[in-house]
């Protein structure tokens, strides 16, 4: 059976792959192609949050009644991350390569650590609250 | 208890893992002037007090200080094991390390016996503390990785370790050798270097490779299955020594894992998926190099002296992977501490520690490791290693300072203020 856990680490994977595509082009100064990578990443790390904001850890929060929780500071790191997408998109428009690499690692590292604290422990900790309900959130994270 | 290690909060504060890694480049220092007025007959030569000095200002001022700092941080991160109260806990682990540290070592540097007991006394509160809770909290944790599986067996390791050298304080404390103190001695080194050190080394490394390089994982046998024979087979090396029992087919298969694990990761490393440079690459490989080159020498006994073994092992594998390690969690835990605050405009991560000072940092570090290695046969070239390593260790403290600075500087400002930091 899916779990959140197993489903979401998929996901984050992905969005990893999406990020080094993204840096080769940046690294290769093909500046259209990067655009067009960057905007194909940004799309799925805010689907990914879109799916865990809206879906999971409303599901999670609803059934544990801990909404101050893990949630609230994974919520807090999801815009940090926002953020520095942001700052990301301007490097690019501006083709400052030195700023981008800049930019990317601390967003890498941010991405990262948040993965593990997920991936170790809110997964797990949801996957075990959410028992019966998992395969239907599950779905309904696909369904977004 | 998980959810706690997710709130930053929780986390440390930022000027206890920072003591730790200031502290170690000082006593690189202090390691390197005594490389520079020793005699290289008694430096090279294991058994000599001042060598069991100089090992300990490594393996307790250095390692066990990176370790003990960077255990802190890590914990609520890779683990969800939060300590309760960080800064006491790291003020005595830290303050008790640091003349645990110079007891010991001064006190067989200078023959001194008062001083010993000054350092046992010290040292034991720091491990005794510092290993209680890694374990007591370690194994609380309800969903395990490799790498928590990993860090337990290092905890356990490190225990181990630490009452087999308490053991030996007391046997100089006493002035009496039992038979066996050979047996005592080699069983703490295997516990330190393969158990304490390599454990940690590679449950960090299953993950951080893949993760920050974007690379392949390690093999999942590489990762569940090799902690725990190492682990295992420690013990059994550990009953060969007391029993005086050849252990040349356990080198073989130690130096297999070990060799292994270094492919695997120089292997990640190589078919990284990010293009971008990163100084801390250089570490890294340089270090997994270096302990592929150490298990060779071991495993065959190249030369008569473990002097260049130790060089290799020591400086060239450990201490350049702490060295890298550091070089990445100081920036980021600057820049994820300013941001958490609320701090919109931020150096980026990459400039908070100028990459080209850690450059000439890593072409400092590597001259020292060759200028050792040639000087266990031209002896002159030990005090070019040893000036190079002072100057490293200036460096590496320069600029984890340098790196610190930045952030004591804007932590200072309004966080609305964007002028203060430019």
């Amino acid at each position: 059976m899916e779990t959140i856990s197993s489903f979401l680490t998929q996901d984050h994977r992905a969005c990893d792959e999406e990020f080094a595509s993204m840096e080769n082009e940046v690294a290769s100064e093909n500046w259209e192609e990067a655009n067009t990578k960057l905007i194909k990443f940004s799309n799925d790390l805010l689907h990914h949050f879109d799916m865990e904001e809206k879906v999971m850890f409303s599901a999670f929060e609803s059934k544990t009644g801990m909404t101050q929780g893990p949630t609230a500071m994974m919520r807090m790191e999801h815009e940090q991350m926002r953020g520095l997408l942001e700052d990301l998109k301007n490097d690019v428009n501006s083709t400052d390569k030195n700023h981008f690499f800049g930019v990317s690692e601390s967003l890498m590292m941010l991405m990262q650590q948040h993965n593990m604290k997920e991936e170790q422990m809110l997964y797990a900790m949801a996957d075990a609250h959410l028992g019966d309900a998992v395969s239907d959130v599950v779905e309904n994270m696909k369904a977004i | 208890m998980f959810n706690q290690g997710l709130s930053l909060d929780q986390a440390p504060p930022i000027s206890v893992p920072f003591r730790f890694f200031l502290s170690a480049p000082i006593f690189g220092v202090l390691l390197g002037l005594l490389f520079l007025f020793s005699s290289p007959l008694e430096i090279t030569n294991q058994y000599s007090p001042l060598a069991i000095g100089a090992v300990h200002l490594f393996t307790l001022g250095i390692l066990s200080m990176i370790i003990f700092g960077a255990m802190q941080q890590m914990m609520p991160v890779l683990a969800g094991a939060v300590i309760k109260k960080p800064l006491l806990f790291g003020n005595i682990v830290h303050s008790s390390l640091v003349l645990g540290t110079l007891g010991f070592t001064l006190s067989f540097i200078f023959d001194i016996k008062m001083f010993l007991h000054i350092g046992v006394l010290f040292l034991s509160i720091s491990f005794l503390v510092f290993f209680t809770l890694c374990i007591k909290l370690l194994f609380k944790v309800e969903f395990l990785t490799s790498t928590v599986k990993a860090m337990r067996l290092f905890s356990i390791s490190g225990l181990i370790t630490f009452i087999l050298g308490l053991i030996l304080a007391f046997f100089h404390i006493s002035s009496s050798m039992p038979d066996n103190y050979y047996s005592f001695v080699n069983s703490h080194i295997l516990f330190a270097l393969f158990g304490f050190t390599l454990l940690l080394i590679m449950g960090v490394s299953f993950q951080v490779i893949p993760m920050f390089y974007v690379s392949k994982d390690f093999p999942k046998f590489v990762q569940n299955k090799l902690p725990l024979i190492v682990f295992s087979l420690l013990f059994i090396t550990a009953f060969f020594f007391f029993f005086e029992i050849n252990i040349f087919i356990l080198k073989l298969i130690f130096a297999g894992m070990f060799l292994s694990f270094s492919y695997f990761g120089l292997n990640s490393l190589n078919n990284r998926r990010r293009p971008v440079f990163d100084v801390t690459l250089w570490y890294w490989k340089l270090s997994l190099f270096m302990l592929s080159f150490s298990m060779v020498l071991w495993l065959f006994d190249i030369f008569e002296s473990n002097f260049i073994l130790a060089i290799i092992f020591g400086f060239g594998f450990v201490y350049s992977l702490l060295q890298g390690m550091v070089y990445k969690i100081i920036p980021f835990l600057a820049w994820f501490h300013l941001s958490s605050k609320g701090y919109f405009s931020l150096p980026t991560i990459r400039e908070f520690i100028e990459e080209k000072k850690i450059k000439y940092h890593f072409f400092i570090h590597l001259s020292s490791v060759v200028f050792f290695i040639i000087g266990y046969f031209i002896n002159i070239f030990l005090y070019l290693g040893a000036i190079a390593f002072i100057i490293s260790n200036i460096l590496f403290f320069i600029n984890c300072l340098i790196g610190i600075k930045k952030y004591a500087k804007i932590a200072k400002t309004d966080p609305m203020d964007m002028t203060a930091f430019k």
